[in-house]
């Protein structure tokens, strides 16, 4: 039953992430996303995966929220109430096949004798292969954009 | 709980947003919902199987996903400062604009 009222959340939130028009209420949708997450992964016995999906959802909601200050204006025409309604019916439509179709009752487990820290210890060369990907690929990027600035200046 | 059918809905409320908003923030929001929910599958599915690699394999993705997360919203913010709006299709007019008056 925790499972489907998460599972519920989880559809709910996200909904609502995509349908508010204020970007500040769209953001706390996407903070209790990241909460019944948090609880689905604990309630899976993924331990390690819920704590850091809660520290890594704190900093990602925090810019969100200081860029959803800045970037949001106010919508034209805006119906708030009938955007909510229409996420929420949303919600509810699509919850209904991830329940009916679950399977069995969830025995909660606890991460005992795990051997994640050898499996972390194990990928840390890829780890660190895929950040030094990202990192060039971020830099690249910036450098493409001051190219194409600066091309744009000259002519 | 079938957790593949729950991370495809989520995957495809993602896209909905992704394809079907033209708010910045809302685009990046949508991103990061298909991000978690593709993640998600790693987690349940090892949680399931007893094993640790899922866990790992998101804290690889999702330690990625966040630098690359800042690194945008920088960009967004720059671009709303620069051409003041937030609006991918007032962005594209100002570019066709742009390039009209440079030809």
């Amino acid at each position: 039953m925790i499972i489907e009222l998460i599972a519920f959340g989880l559809i709910l939130t996200a909904c609502l992430a995509i349908q508010l028009d204020e970007a500040v209420y769209a953001v706390f949708s996407l903070a209790c996303f990241f909460l019944c997450t948090v609880l689905l992964y604990a309630f899976n016995g993924a331990d390690f995966a819920a704590i850091f999906t809660f520290a890594m959802g704190a900093g990602t909601i925090s810019l969100l929220l200081l860029a959803g200050g800045i970037l949001s204006d106010k919508p034209e025409g805006s119906k708030p109430l009938r955007s909510l309604l229409t996420a929420v019916l949303a919600a509810v439509v699509l919850t209904v096949p991830a329940i009916l179709l679950s399977a069995g009752i969830i025995i909660p487990r606890f991460s005992f004798n795990l051997p994640f820290e050898h499996t972390l210890w194990g990928l840390r060369a890829m780890d660190i292969l895929l950040q030094g990907l990202v990192m060039l690929s971020v830099a690249i990027g910036i450098a493409i954009i001051l190219h194409e600035k600066h091309g744009g200046e000259k002519a | 709980m079938e957790y593949i059918i729950l991370s495809a809905i989520l995957m495809g409320i993602g896209i909905y947003g992704l394809l079907s908003k033209r708010h910045l923030l809302k685009v990046l929001i949508s991103i990061e919902l298909i991000a978690v929910a593709a993640s998600m599958n790693f987690v349940t599915l090892s949680a399931q199987a007893n094993k640790a690699l899922g866990e790992t394999l998101l804290i690889l993705a999702f330690s990625t996903d966040t630098c690359v997360t800042a690194i945008v919203l920088a960009t967004m913010i720059y671009i709303s400062r620069k051409y003041g709006t937030s609006d991918l299709t007032k962005l594209a007019e100002l570019e066709e604009k742009g390039e009209a008056s440079k030809s």
